[in-house]
């Protein structure tokens, strides 16, 4: 064909994207939604620089430090949080990564190496990748100060850990985008992560619980932990290094060449899963589905609540259908029972030891539990249309009011929130002790006025910045960055309010003052909301 | 005399400086299956849009069975049915539940909108499927669905704006079936395709929409008439060596009729540097 070079040039192929990417971005500044979600971006990406920056000095000094009193092989204490990181990181908060739609690519002629650099290079520009390099700057900078003569050899191993890393990460990431290509195993690896999410949190209180105590065996199982260690990649690059101090250029070789091996690993392994993508493999979800016979749930009734008129009921029912087959929405609504647990697996405040402070005011349990729920709700009540997507226009040709649209997904959201609170006195109960009538009244009505002012903004906010968000996705569920900063500032309000008010009962020392106080702040909330 | 069942006086939609619709009067009696046509970003989606209330008008006046939409909206959307372009389906609900939904949204009682749910499925040959999310059916699937929604609260006019875009024959048949049993009870449909082969087999009426004005309107044969008195006078008027609009005998189809409304040529002789 005449004018087509064969093979297509990478170069000008990365270029296009690089280039598609730019005028995107551009495009995108013609809305005021555009600009607002620029500026909120400028913003994170202050904070992630700030973190990057204070980390990569903060590594740097600990570096110096190890180097310049002869514990090298500390490096390994700085090297494997660094390590964790980089690959939690973007797991955890995988909102914030944009991964490629690889369907999308392969429409074009692109060789197999330009698939993959495209992956790895663009897939790589997230604020992980970004701040584990800068951490490794520091901790390089950090060495070569305290020992200039290391400063080489000390860059080139670290250079190869941030290549094993970056690819670790993407290997990671492709098998969670096989992963994510199906309906079901996203489900699946939704709910898998949100486990994994809320073990996690166990670990500070487990530690701190048991981890001061003299256990016997506590010294054995550390020392047969230190060979595997070592044998993992960020032990092998502090071995590396301490080797090299130590003048044992050998062994240091060793080390430095295992760790290569684990970085040509992940890279052939990273290989494999995007040449099968690449190839254009199977992911269909037909493929997957089952006919099944006619069942009689066809003929099921929808919902009847009296009191509730039926459009209005059956926004809600749809609501309660979306929420309850969306994996992450239900792990994230037992977060605040978690959380209470994680306060209650704390350190119990025995003398000499630090402890969590629902330890010593066990009253406050409940109103942090609540104010929690709360929470949690955000990113479903300021973009309560996300999950909608394109069914939203059907609100528009229906004989509905939004008001009456509006009014059934806040009744979802109070209703929700009714339950968690519900169950987080429950949980209250159990764990701590009942709260008083006192507290428990104001914690309600403080519930209650946040809610309303809540869903005042949210239902603004759903409308003027909506996000299309995926329920059933994993790491999907992020509202925009401006709807996200919008909700953050609003709910600095709603604390610093219930904070000053529970201020003003203590000092008169009558806690149902405060819930007299919310009562009519939420009074004043309601005559602000629109769809009343 | 009954009210037309969609009329427009003046239609216009301006988006700044552009003007997408521009002075578009309507009149679709009760009982006909309307087609709009139109090229490419000529208007038809942007009136459509108007028609069923998601896009408010610049200037001019649209009544939807004697009734103003711009005052009276919710009782207007209670008589029509929308299959909109995306179809505006709710992908994390199966089937029943969108369609006992949307029943109860167009404000049917529970026990209607569930027999009326299980009918159309069964109809719609989507029951065997109950427990498949809507986001998990095929293209053609969910057109078929956007359908049943637009007919459950049996709507006196219906609004489809491309129904049958990428759906096959056996979808394609069952909705043509559907939007049959449709017109013979009484109900209006006004449809927007670009499958001139269909919209000739079934529709009766005709309005053409070319850069945002209307430029013609009528029964298929009142604009095959006008394109051929049309022709035959530039005929008339020009050289004997001109040949005539058609040959006799033969009736000019939809398209040719379109093209000519349209002043579209096909650019089967224009070549293209590259292809040679």
């Amino acid at each position: 064909m005449a004018g087509l070079s064969s093979p297509p040039l990478m170069r000008g192929q990365l270029a296009a994207i690089a280039r598609v990417r730019f005028q995107l971005f551009v495009n995108g500044l013609r809305t005021i939604r555009g600009r607002l979600e620029v500026v909120a971006r400028g913003m994170m990406f202050l904070m992630f620089g700030v973190a990057g920056l204070g980390g990569s000095f903060g590594l740097g000094a600990a570096a110096w430090y190890f180097v310049s009193h002869g514990n090298v092989e500390w490096i390994a204490v700085l090297l494997w949080p660094v390590f964790l990181f980089w690959q939690l990181f973007p797991v955890m908060a995988s909102a914030f990564s944009e991964n490629v739609d690889s369907s999308n690519l392969l429409r074009f002629p692109l060789s197999f190496p330009s698939y993959f650099i495209i992956r790895l290079v663009y897939g790589s520009l997230d604020p992980s990748t970004i701040i584990g390099c800068l951490w490794l700057a520091g901790l390089t900078i950090g060495i070569g100060i305290a020992q200039p003569g290391l400063f080489l050899w000390a860059a080139l191993v670290v250079l190869v850990f941030a290549v094993f890393n970056v690819l670790l990460a993407r290997m990671i990431f492709a098998w969670i985008e096989r992963w994510l290509a199906q309906r079901r195993t996203r489900e699946i690896l939704g709910a898998v992560f949100f486990i994994f999410i809320i073990c996690f949190q166990f670990t500070g209180p487990l530690m701190s619980r048991y981890g001061e105590r003299r256990h016997p065996d506590a010294s054995r199982v550390t020392a047969q932990a230190l060979p595997y260690e070592r044998a993992l990649p960020p032990g092998l690059a502090a071995a590396a290094i301490a080797r090299a101090v130590k003048g044992a250029f050998a062994p240091a070789l060793g080390a430095f060449a295992l760790e290569s091996v684990y970085a040509l690993a992940i890279l052939w392994l990273l290989n494999v899963r995007l040449r099968a993508q690449y190839t254009g493999e199977n992911l269909s979800e037909a493929a997957a589905r089952k006919i099944s016979v006619k069942e009689e749930s066809a003929r099921r009734l929808s919902w009847n609540i009296s009191g509730v008129s039926a459009p209005v009921a059956a926004m809600l029912e749809k609501e309660v259908h979306y929420l309850s087959r969306s994996g992450p929405m239900l792990f994230t609504f037992v977060m605040p029972v978690v959380i209470l647990l994680i306060f209650r697996l704390g350190p119990a405040g025995t003398p000499g030891r630090q402890s969590n402070f629902l330890s010593h005011t066990p009253d406050l349990a409940f109103p942090v539990g609540a104010a929690y729920a709360l929470l949690i709700l955000t990113n479903l009540v300021y973009n309560c249309f996300g999950a909608d997507a394109v069914g939203m226009q059907f609100y528009y040709v229906c004989p509905v009011r939004f008001r009456g649209i509006l009014l059934g997904k806040n009744l979802t959201h109070a209703l929700l929130l009714a339950c968690e609170v519900v169950m987080v006195w429950v949980a209250v109960c159990f764990m701590f002790h009942p709260p008083s009538v006192d507290v428990t009244v104001a914690t309600v009505t403080g519930v209650a006025f946040a809610l309303l002012l809540n869903l005042t903004a949210g239902n603004l906010l759903s409308i003027y910045t909506p996000k299309k968000i995926d329920y059933g996705a994993f790491g999907k569920q992020r509202a925009s960055t401006t709807t996200v900063f919008a909700s953050l500032g609003i709910q600095f309000a709603v604390f610093g309010l219930a904070a000053v008010t529970l201020l003003i009962a203590r000092a008169f020392g009558r806690i149902w003052l405060a819930a007299v106080i919310f009562l009519v702040l939420a009074g004043l909330s309601q005559s602000l909301t629109p769809w009343c | 005399m009954d009210a037309p069942a969609i009329e427009t006086r003046d239609l216009t939609r301006r988006f700044g400086e552009l003007v997408a619709v521009q002075d578009v009067n309507l009149s679709v009696a009760s009982g006909q299956f309307f087609g709009f046509l139109g090229p490419n970003g000529a208007g038809k989606s942007t009136t459509i849009k108007m028609l069923t209330g998601l896009l408010s008008a610049s200037s001019g006046r649209i009544q939807i069975l004697g009734l103003d939409l711009a005052q009276n909206p919710v009782d207007v959307k209670r008589q029509i049915g929308v299959v909109p372009e995306g179809m505006a389906l709710f992908g994390r609900l199966t089937g029943a539940e969108y369609l006992n939904f949307v029943g109860r949204m167009y404000g049917l009682d529970r026990e209607t909108a569930g027999k009326r749910t299980a009918e159309l499925l069964d109809f719609m040959q989507l029951a065997d499927q109950p427990k498949t999310l809507v986001t998990d059916y095929s293209h053609g699937m969910q057109k078929k669905l956007a359908m049943a929604g637009a007919v459950i609260h049996g709507p006196r006019v219906l609004f489809l704006d491309e129904p049958f875009e990428g759906v096959d024959a056996i979808a394609s048949g069952t909705l043509k079936a559907m939007l049959q049993r449709m017109i013979a009870r009484g109900a209006t449909i006004f449809l927007t395709s670009h499958v001139l082969e269909i919209v000739e087999r079934l529709c009766s009426h005709l309005a053409i929409i070319h850069r945002g004005r209307l430029v013609a309107q009528g029964s298929l044969e009142e604009l095959r008439a006008g394109v051929e008195a049309q022709a035959a006078a530039a005929l008339a008027s020009t050289s004997p060596g001109e040949s005539a609009v058609s040959a006799p005998g033969e009736k000019l189809t939809l398209e040719e009729i379109f093209l000519r409304i349209v002043g579209g040529t096909r650019h089967t002789e224009q070549e293209l540097s590259w292809l040679g």
